[in-house]
């Protein structure tokens, strides 16, 4: 599928050669919009959260977004239209709009067990005896543990497997119907990087408790999820057709870890997925959430111009910018709370200096910080989608 | 013997502070004196995360080792165990029911001195206000990941002013997006962005 169309009348690239370019840290014609809208979606459109499992509903109310906030070049896709497949890449219990919380909540994790200490051991010889299938084998027999309703061994892979692919071809016809309006996806498949992973399933205390009595068992169960972790996304991407893969690392920022144990567990099985990523041509977008200012250093280590990291507000940007622009696309980083309750000058202020410091030469890509919060008001939503236009063209 | 204990709690080495505890304990030792060894080896453990020497692992598990302490402790002490240095109420706000972070800081109180009453999570404004008349505490600590926490602390500050009772206690909040902006719109009293910050607000509001 092909984003052919051109956003804006000065633009002299399509969002997937402007994304293109500043992956491979070159200068586009002009900044390019990304966002990471979800629930907002629902608020703004006037529809309850638990409706947006619904492709219709979801459809119409980012629509209706698009038309009166946007345009914007890219998109993270943060929909699922079955809720037990957010399950595959967030392994832990949750509750759910409409599942647990009121239909208008959005939805919240629980710190339980869902890996016992024992899966350390079982998934390294797991995946040594089915190395690719390894991620699919974890997550079916995580999953019955999150939901009552998925049963263990083949039932559930009965069940889950129609709403994986159902989810998949509907994404898919999500893309091209948004190709016509010139926008890509800034990544389609995706996984929990395999530490983040043990971290979210087996609960903060446990895992604390891992970190300090058995590092060795989570760097080799981590090292030996690659394959699997790999073989899902291509087998995605095949489906969804794009290349560019997200990986999630929710839990390897300098507010849960120390910067030596990020690049002594959690970076070695990450660059190892990077790496082999880049070797099939697929980037990597890197979903950063929490402080990452002593991490940077490390990322270094991953291969340059073949990565996009997205920062949520909390990192210094403008040191990352300094630390591993040379090496990577930053994406990132209009705050939650900025776009919830600054001011539309505060929002415009903010996008200018980032389009104008950290898009300095090109490799960045204007974003909201993570997800854009649900009470975010949509004249800051509006003016940041703007600010690219204002202030992002590189040929003034 | 304390020395150890506050060593070991220091260095997060949980069998070593458990076993020495209950060896202190056999040997009779004074259980008040364990305590405040414990809260001296949390007080280090604070030292160091404010340093970033240690990470959120590490205040995780020293809390576990001190309530796993404590628990052991409790049935040789007779009466409190300790003078408190005040009351603290503590939750997540009404639609939040993340506790990881609120568990942590209570712990930290509790090592600091401070009697807590931990309302749990998703507590609805009335709560706070009714459990802050009840225990007397003159700080209330509100935690929240989500970005519509805000309006829940706004709401829970709005609380204390409608009961006529805002002048009598200092509102303290914090939580993953919490910052000058969100204190401002909420109109608390001051944030803390880390558990150790919570426990320097508490030293300084209930002084």
């Amino acid at each position: 599928m092909k984003a052919t169309k051109l956003i804006h009348e000065k633009d002299t690239m399509t969002s997937e050669q402007r994304l293109q370019a500043v992956i491979n840290l070159q200068v586009p014609d002009r900044v390019p919009v990304s966002h990471r809208i979800y629930y907002f979606a629902a608020k703004y459109a006037g529809v309850d959260n638990a409706d947006l499992y619904d492709a219709a509903t979801w459809n119409s109310a980012i629509d209706k977004c698009f038309r009166d906030l946007g345009p914007w070049d890219l998109y993270a896709p943060w929909n699922f239209y079955h809720v037990e497949v957010l399950s595959l890449i967030f392994p832990m219990k949750v509750l759910e709009p409409g599942i647990g919380l009121p239909r208008d909540a959005i939805h919240q994790y629980l710190e339980e067990e869902i890996m016992p200490f024992e899966d350390y051991q079982w998934i390294m010889k797991m995946a040594k005896q089915i190395p690719d299938l390894s991620f699919l084998r974890l997550v079916m027999r995580w999953l019955p543990k999150i939901w009552g309703h998925v049963q263990p061994g083949i039932r559930g892979y009965a069940y889950m497997m129609p709403r994986l692919l159902d989810h998949l071809i509907t994404w898919r016809r999500d893309f091209m119907r948004w190709s016509k309006e010139g926008v890509i996806p800034l990544a389609g498949a995706g996984v929990e990087a395999a530490f983040d992973s043990f971290s979210m399933a087996r609960g903060l205390v446990n895992f604390s408790r891992d970190l300090k009595k058995h590092p060795d068992l989570i760097a080799g169960a981590a090292d030996a999820m690659t394959a699997g972790n790999l073989y899902l996304i291509t087998s995605a991407a095949r489906i969804l057709g794009v290349k560019r893969a997200a990986i999630a690392l929710h839990r390897s920022s300098n507010d849960f870890i120390s910067p030596d144990t990020f690049r002594k567990l959690s970076l070695p099985s990450l660059k190892d997925l990077v790496e082999r990523l880049k070797a099939q041509g697929r980037p990597s977008v890197l979903h950063c959430d929490g402080n990452w200012d002593l991490n940077f250093e490390a990322l270094r280590e991953l291969p340059a111009g073949c990565a996009v990291v997205e920062l949520d507000g909390t990192s210094d940007i403008f040191k990352a910018k300094e630390i591993i622009g040379d090496r990577m696309c930053i994406a990132g980083d209009v705050p939650a709370d900025l776009l919830a309750l600054g001011s539309t000058t505060e929002v415009d202020e903010y996008c200018h200096r980032l389009i104008e410091e950290v898009g300095k030469g090109g490799g960045f890509i204007l974003s909201s910080g993570c997800e854009v919060a649900p009470n975010a008001k949509p004249e800051n939503v509006k003016t940041m989608m703007e600010s690219v236009v204002k202030y992002g063209y590189y040929n003034r | 013997m304390s020395d150890s204990i506050a060593g070991f709690i220091s260095d997060v080495d949980e069998d070593g502070a458990l076993a020495e505890v209950r060896k202190a304990l056999d040997a009779g030792a004074d259980p008040l004196g364990l305590v405040e060894a414990l809260r001296a080896g949390m007080s280090t453990v604070g030292n160091r995360f404010e340093a970033r020497e240690y990470f959120l692992p590490d205040l995780i598990l020293s809390a576990e080792i001190f309530n796993q302490s404590v628990a052991l402790i409790e049935p040789h002490l007779k009466g409190t165990g300790g003078p408190s240095k005040g009351s603290v109420v503590i939750g997540t706000v009404q639609g939040d029911v993340h506790d990881i972070g609120k568990n942590i800081v209570a712990t930290m109180l509790r090592c600091a001195g401070y009697e807590v009453r931990d309302l749990g999570i998703d507590v609805a404004p009335g709560s706070f206000v009714d459990t802050a008349k009840e225990t007397g505490a003159s700080l209330v600590a509100l935690s929240g990941l989500l970005t519509v926490a805000f309006d829940s602390m706004k709401d829970t500050v709005a609380a204390f002013v409608e009961a006529g009772t805002r002048d009598s206690v200092k509102i303290i909040i914090g939580g993953g997006p919490v910052n000058e902006t969100v204190l401002e719109y909420c109109g608390a009293d001051a944030y803390g962005k880390d558990p150790s910050e919570a426990v320097a607000l508490a030293e300084r509001f209930l002084a």
